[in-house]
């Protein structure tokens, strides 16, 4: 089953499917960790921690791709040293696509998590305590299951997010068909050819379309969780 | 709060409506140039305005982007493109003032190496350019659809080392890119014009590409049909004149 898809276009997916689902797996431990800390914890520096983690949503896109390859090049801090001890690079890799898409989709993924730990009713916990259950069982028992949609639909819209980076993504890993050309790449590489209206159409359809559904399953989450509330998502 | 909005708004509303005014008057024709031409053009506008005339107004970017915009009916006087498929592609969407098209500039295609490392290659055909490669990549603009790319593709084609890099490219999307790349030493070789190459300290040139082993590089500059300013003809007929052609050879173009 083809759908209509050429097999490049099918690539151009697979890949953009692949990168959406590895960034947003390896940010959310993170990404968790972090709207826990900011939801529960009063710490000195917390503002800071705030505002750190946002910034992906407001500086330029592209000025988190030269970071990156400031860090991650070959001859950067981190590349370098990447490349002495595990003999890695990110650089052109569809793993550095990923980095680049998880760091800019971690603020979306923080912020929804946050507001669902931060929705959690604490009585429930503490009436937990008095009955002497452990915090690590509170927090598996109690915590965790009823944070749990607004966690999915965190990672669901940071999957959204992913899949549709560009600016660092481009800046960092270039556009290597294969291996870092995805859909948004795809489009604005088509864009740079004459005559070809129907293939950008065609690619410019299918990354609304994954980014529609993605949302549709971050706001049916969302929903779920706080059936009386306002959505979690955006 | 809300007066306070009101009057932000107001105070937005007029400032837009004063630009807008503004606009009409004294201004230079609107050059919407290929980003290779950023240097030359500033420098062409610059010697215009000394003359007298209203400064021209630039936009530099791929040329791909400026044949969009002027085909969805950009307000632009001139355009000037880093190749002929691009403004072949204007002309054919009836864009062009009729008569105004000519070939301002050519360029040449550059092999380069970051010169903290440079490489000993000569460019001919059969050259082991793989070797000299090792575990890099070859960085360049993207081969199906930016110019620079297209010019570099043939070229390596013509001497019969496609095969043996195609799987090593790095693709970027303007020809700059590429070059940042090799720079920075992010990628031991790349493929940029000589006047790229001109353009910066970082890199070291290996070699030139045979005029031989692509299309010709030309730049052709036009009027855009529509065009309203009085000064966009005398603008493109200096850039065109001996002064203009100068300041162009300066930046290492070829103006024969």
């Amino acid at each position: 089953m083809t759908w209509g898809l050429t097999a490049d276009e099918w690539v151009i997916v697979g890949l953009s499917l692949k990168i959406g689902v590895a960034a947003m797996v390896a940010m959310l431990p993170p990404a968790f960790a972090l709207a826990w800390l900011l939801a529960r914890r009063r710490f000195p520096g917390k503002l800071l921690l705030d505002t750190l983690v946002h910034l992906p949503l407001v500086v330029p896109p592209v000025v988190t791709g030269w970071l990156l390859l400031l860090l991650f090049g070959t001859q950067g801090p981190i590349g370098r040293w990447l490349m002495a001890w595990f003999g890695v690079t990110l650089l052109f890799r569809w793993t550095g696509a990923a980095l680049a898409a998880a760091i800019m989709a971690l603020p979306l993924m923080v912020r929804a998590m946050r507001l669902s730990i931060m929705a959690i009713d604490r009585r429930l916990e503490q009436a937990a305590e008095t009955l002497g259950a452990s915090r690590l069982r509170i927090f598996c028992t109690i915590s965790l299951p009823l944070a749990l949609p607004g966690i999915v639909a965190g990672a669901m819209l940071g999957f959204a997010r992913s899949i549709g980076e560009f600016g660092a993504t481009i800046t960092f890993v270039s556009d290597i068909p294969g291996e870092t050309r995805t859909l948004p790449i795809a489009i604005y590489s088509a864009l740079q050819m004459p005559d070809s209206e129907a293939a950008v159409m065609r690619l410019a359809l299918l990354s609304i379309a994954l980014s529609f559904a993605a949302l549709i399953l971050s706001e049916y989450l969302a929903r779920r969780a706080a059936p009386s509330g306002p959505s979690h998502g955006l | 709060m809300t007066a306070f909005l009101l009057r932000a708004l107001a105070l937005l509303t007029l400032s837009c409506a004063s630009i807008s005014h503004a606009v009409p008057h004294d201004r230079g024709p609107v050059l919407l140039a290929a980003a290779s031409m950023q240097e030359a053009m500033t420098a062409a506008a610059d010697a215009w305005a000394a003359r007298g005339h209203p400064r021209p107004v630039l936009s530099f970017a791929g040329s791909s982007a400026l044949a969009r915009q002027i085909k969805a009916g950009a307000p632009a006087d001139l355009f000037l493109s880093a190749d002929e498929a691009w403004m072949d592609d204007v002309a054919r969407a009836g864009w062009l003032a009729p008569g105004s098209r000519s070939t301002l500039a050519g360029n040449s295609l550059v092999l380069v190496a970051p010169r903290a490392r440079p490489v000993r290659l000569r460019i001919a055909r059969g050259m082991p350019i793989s070797r000299a490669l090792g575990d890099g990549r070859l960085a360049m603009a993207d081969p199906d659809s930016v110019p620079a790319g297209k010019y570099g593709k043939a070229a390596l084609t013509a001497l019969g080392a496609w095969p043996q890099v195609a799987a090593k490219i790095v693709r970027t999307d303007n020809v700059r890119s590429a070059l940042a790349l090799v720079e920075r030493g992010e990628v031991p070789l790349g493929i940029v014009y000589a006047t790229d190459a001109r353009a910066s300290t970082g890199v070291s040139v290996v070699g030139a590409f045979p005029a031989s082993s692509h299309a010709p590089i030309r730049y052709p500059v036009a009027r855009i049909k529509g065009s309203t300013s009085k000064d966009a003809e005398p603008f493109r007929r200096f850039l065109l004149s001996p002064a203009g052609k100068a300041i162009l050879a300066r930046y290492g173009f070829s103006t024969r």
